[in-house]
């Protein structure tokens, strides 16, 4: 049953797509399993649903261009985060599914005296993905249900009400409502400017041309008033917001505790590792930079610096303005090396703080424990933590799953910040941060790699986010995969497709066998040989050890992930629902 | 040197914010205030309230309900001097280094808002509005017979006669009351309006994250009654052997005690009707919840754990003293602030408790079984226990405590289980195994 509902799901919406890769968000991902994408899940119950909400359906209002997908998108990342069994059901997708690659829909399809055909039509698309919805509620376990759809008028707002009443389903609607010109010009802008339709033409006036297109298209827009139901408008992409609280609940509080720290500003973030310390192997002592890590740290902020200067560069070279570079705040935990690590670019004046939350995550018993010793003492816990090594603690020590919800309210300071931002925190940190910025499930979290030799760079989009890994050159090949500060909790043994799915960073063959003293956290073992391979547990060439990745090319210059997030922005353009 | 904590909790750099209350009397203005004041106080970011009612009452102390007629000049010109007596007084804690200030008066028209917005805006301070407005007349009366009988206003008046002259005096404010923005004109400024208690809410231009951070927790706040439980763990292993931290089992003591915590929650609660339980994630607080009715529903969370002592965790008092003796005493010279060696701090347990604090705020019955560092930051932030009291109250084990918040603080009751079990608490300087708390203060 459920296979079946998420493949008609998947055949219905051609962007439901397994995750391939932990390089491109997974957002929009049909989850392979259930229950994984949970980073920070503050409790748990048999259903898997938060048991003081029921079922939601949070049903977005709000013409084309004022944000919508944006809106539901950042919502949905962050529910899930919290372990809501969130799912985006985008009715432009079933709309395009039904017409058909190339298709249009009538001409009148959106107005209120539309012709028969065109009204059966609609009903058609809306029942369509009305049934996914009531679904993925009652037979997948679904908690959050957002329903993105322009929803224009009073009268079908509250008879969708009732209908989600009638299936035991609480109603939120949110609405994103615009007034303000220049957010208009400027969504209008960053959407729909690479459509064929306004290729060439001014960017200005492509944006008015497509404003006055949605005038027209959808004539009739009534913005909420409706005293009885529950609502948040959202009016001019944060500046106020009203809200409508009918029944108190505890997540359209949560919703509007996150959106009230959303904006839509442009800009990026950037994760890096802390420079190596003297003290390597201790969790416990907070010891200071190495030379080696001075050195890295002063290679890092300039490998950054050049990197954000030729961004901009590259953007006056392609016609754009010649803006200055966005201000650059940079965030550190309380350890001694990550605001080591920063002193390069305080002393060129960038602003550091330093967050208690970021600080790495506790080994507990595993502190300098030697993965066979771990093993020997712990065959139990060792067993567990093979099972589910995001939420498995070892005695004394944090789950991903604690570090994930110690690290929530930083998640909002990093939805509020508006300046460009780097990060530089310990991996298991990083991991955290970047999962919820790129949606990878609680399988991949533990695993994901941040060598020192690159900048991780956040850029976001209305859709889904795009990563890109810029090399830092010249660093002594000893330091970039070690993880000194870490920890060797072991992870279980890889998939089969263990390299792949990870990420395309690959492990070039000259790391294998480094020496002893670049300590690794994720030890792995040979795939379906799990006794054979155990003490491999100091270098970073652990996925050679695995058999199932050999080396490779290591980008040697920056090199950008390509992801479809492009592609994807291109197919929104026709999506004027 | 022993390592000290450099973490500022949530707050941001370089922001000072001025929250000014705005509403008609009884509306629950102070109950936000006091509210919004004990929060952020615990989470270490510095915060007080300016009551403008106090200063007006350095003049008039006891005004009858003419005195807030706009029409009566001197009156008029009292409260406006009041109103600028706090303005200044905050503005000069300001300067010593507060951070949140909140000015608790009805700055119920345009002009008064005006002249606050401007007179603190000139100091580099931010403001935001809040407002309670509560048209629903049931409310209102209950609020003026609860809260404003007591005021100091009305000190031994007959209280049918205060609540009349009470009356009155809203009624003089209603005839200049201007809800904000009500005529459009007032849409540049940041406010949080809340409208018969939550059920409309409009939040205007949030600037940053920690006036995001209040509006949220202000939003979850409630006036349904309710209490919340606190109880230890039963005795452990190394509790008998005074012993800190580890992950030990309960003593047979312990045992004991976690048999008897169904009666004494029964006592206390006075039905059966189920609670919630919260408890840590070490084996001590789990067993001690296990002989709990099925029908309570239980939750372990991370955030519950015990202080994490770091290198120091199973050490006795003694042993740390000998071997880290600096941290030993820079730890009794600041112990909210000292952070183990490679673990934490008072200050860093608050800051990781306080998504429990919100989750309490908002919910109803809980029953929280922990430790004793946690157990001192749950009950600092209820009693609003400054830095240097918190990490020394004793919070002895076998013991259950029932907290009931009020509008003007919160209300404790004790249950001892009558189970015997070692004291846990140490005084400053002392490395003793096993310690009487000091007789004055605590629980």
């Amino acid at each position: 049953m459920d296979t079946l509902l998420t493949a008609e799901i998947a055949a219905n919406a051609p962007r439901y797509r397994r995750k391939s890769s932990t390089f491109i968000d997974g957002i929009h991902d049909v989850p392979s399993e259930v229950g994984n994408l949970a980073p920070a899940q503050l409790y748990s119950t048999m259903s898997g649903r938060l048991f003081h909400s029921g079922r939601i359906a949070i049903v977005m209002v709000g013409l084309p261009a004022r944000g919508k997908t944006h809106i539901c998108v950042s919502m949905a990342r962050y529910l899930s985060w919290l372990g809501v069994k969130t799912r985006i059901f985008h009715l432009g997708d079933y709309r395009r599914a039904t017409v058909g690659q190339g298709g249009h829909v009538p001409q009148d399809y959106f107005y209120p005296n539309a012709s028969p055909a065109s009204v059966m039509l609609r009903q058609k698309i809306l029942k369509k993905c009305r049934e996914d919805i009531y679904g993925w509620l009652n037979h997948e376990n679904g908690q959050v249900a957002i329903y993105d759809a322009v929803n224009p008028t009073a009268s079908g707002r509250r008879a969708l009400a009732k209908e989600f009443a009638k299936h035991d389903v609480q109603t939120l609607f949110i609405e994103s409502f615009v007034d303000d010109q220049e957010i208009l010009k400027e969504n209008a802008r960053n959407v729909k400017i690479s459509s064929p339709d306004f290729h060439g033409m001014d960017p200005d006036e492509a944006a008015k041309r497509y404003l006055k297109r949605i005038e027209t298209k959808i004539p009739v827009f009534e913005t909420m008033a409706e005293e009885e139901l529950n609502y948040v408008k959202m009016i001019n992409a944060g500046q106020a917001f009203f809200y409508n609280n009918v029944s108190f609940n505890y997540l359209s509080h949560r919703i509007v505790f996150y959106l009230t720290n959303l904006h839509i500003k442009h800009r990026t973030t950037f994760f890096v590792r802390a420079g190596t310390a003297t003290e390597e192997d201790s969790y416990k002592a907070d010891a200071p930079l190495s030379a080696e890590g001075e050195a890295y740290a002063q290679v890092m902020a300039e490998t950054l610096m050049r990197h954000r200067e030729q961004e901009r560069q590259a953007i006056i070279d392609q016609g754009g303005p010649d803006v200055p570079l966005r201000p650059l705040t940079i965030w550190t935990s309380t350890r001694l090396r990550t605001i080591q690590t920063a002193e390069p670019l305080e002393k060129l004046g960038y602003k550091v703080r330093h967050r208690s939350q970021m600080s790495q995550i506790n080994p507990g018993v595993c502190e300098k424990l030697s993965e066979r010793a771990i093993r020997n003492l712990y065959p139990e816990e060792v067993e567990k933590h093979e099972l589910d090594p995001y939420h498995h603690r070892y005695p004394r020590a944090e789950s991903y799953h604690d570090l994930a919800v110690r690290l929530e309210p930083i998640i909002l300071e990093l939805e509020r910040e508006q300046n460009d931002l780097l990060i530089i925190a310990h991996e298991s940190v990083l991991r955290v941060l970047y999962s919820y910025l790129m949606h990878c499930s609680t399988r991949d979290i533990p695993k994901l790699k941040f060598p020192r030799d690159e900048i991780i760079e956040i850029i976001p989009a209305a859709y889904q986010n795009e990563a890109k890994r810029i090399h830092i050159p010249g660093l002594d090949p000893r330091m970039i995969p070690g993880s000194p500060e870490d920890i060797r909790i072991p992870v279980p043994p890889g998939f089969d497709d263990f390299g792949k799915r990870l990420s395309p960073i690959s492990i070039p063959a000259m790391m294998m066998g480094t020496p002893p003293s670049a300590t690794e956290v994720t030890v792995g073992f040979a795939t379906g040989d799990r006794k054979g391979s155990i003490s491999v547990s100091n270098t970073g060439g652990l996925r050679s050890v695995s058999g199932s990745f050999s080396g490779g090319e290591r980008p040697v210059t920056e090199k950008i992930v390509n992801n479809t997030a492009k592609e994807m922005v291109e197919d929104k353009v026709e999506d004027e629902d | 040197m022993a390592p000290r904590t450099n973490g500022v909790g949530i707050r941001p750099e370089e922001t000072r914010i001025c929250v000014v209350m705005v509403g008609l009397p009884a509306r629950g203005k102070s109950y936000i205030a006091q509210k919004a004041q004990r929060y952020l106080k615990w989470l270490s970011i510095p915060a007080a309230t300016f009551n403008v009612g106090n200063y007006r009452r350095n003049d008039a102390p006891h005004p009858s309900a003419d005195f807030f007629d706009t029409n009566n000049a001197e009156g008029e010109r009292k409260r406006r001097a009041a109103a600028e007596a706090a303005v200044a007084d905050m503005m000069k804690w300001f300067k010593s280094g507060g951070v949140v200030g909140i000015l608790d008066a009805t700055n119920s028209t345009k002009e008064r808002r005006k002249w606050v917005l401007d007179r603190i805006n000139q100091e580099g301070v931010d403001v935001i509005f809040v407002e309670s407005k509560c048209d629903e007349e049931e409310l209102i009366m209950a609020n003026i017979r609860d809260v404003k009988t007591t005021s100091p206003d009305y000190q031994g008046q007959d209280p049918e006669q205060a609540a009349l002259d009470f009356r009155n005096r809203i009624r003089n404010y209603e005839k200049v009351y201007k809800t904000i923005n009500a005529d459009g004109d007032e849409d540049h400024l940041t406010y949080l309006k809340i409208m018969n208690v939550g059920r409309q809410v409009i939040i205007n231009r949030i600037q940053d994250y920690l006036q995001s951070r209040i509006v949220y927790y202000l939003m979850n706040l409630h006036i349904r009654p309710r209490s919340v439980w606190l109880s230890r763990h039963g005795e452990s292993m190394l509790n008998l052997e005074g012993r800190i931290g580890g992950d030990a089992d309960l003593s047979h003591r312990g045992e004991e005690y976690a048999l008897k915590l169904p009666e004494l929650v029964l006592e206390s609660v006075g039905s059966d009707r189920p609670l919630t339980v919260w408890t840590s994630t070490l084996k001590r607080t789990i067993a001690t919840a296990r002989h709990l009715p099925k029908h309570y529903n239980q939750l372990q969370w991370k955030a519950l754990d015990e202080l994490d002592a770091g290198v120091c965790d199973g050490m006795t008092y003694q042993e740390i003293a000998d071997m880290y003796p600096e941290d030993f005493q820079a730890r009794d010279e600041d112990k909210y602030n000292y952070r183990y060696r490679g673990g934490e701090s008072y200050r860093d347990v608050v800051i990781r408790l306080e998504p429990i604090i919100m989750e309490l705020e908002r919910s109803e019955d809980i029953l929280i079984i922990s430790h004793q560092a946690v157990i001192r930051c749950i009950y600092a932030y209820f009693m609003q226990k400054t830095q240097e009291e918190s990490p020394w109250v004793p919070v002895p084990l076998h013991t259950l405590m029932k907290l009931t918040p009020r509008a003007y603080g919160t209300e404790v009751q004790i249950y001892k289980a009558e189970v015997k079990a070692v004291s846990t608490w140490r005084g400053k300087g002392s490395t003793a195994k096993h310690e009487d708390p000091k007789p004055e203060g605590g629980v």
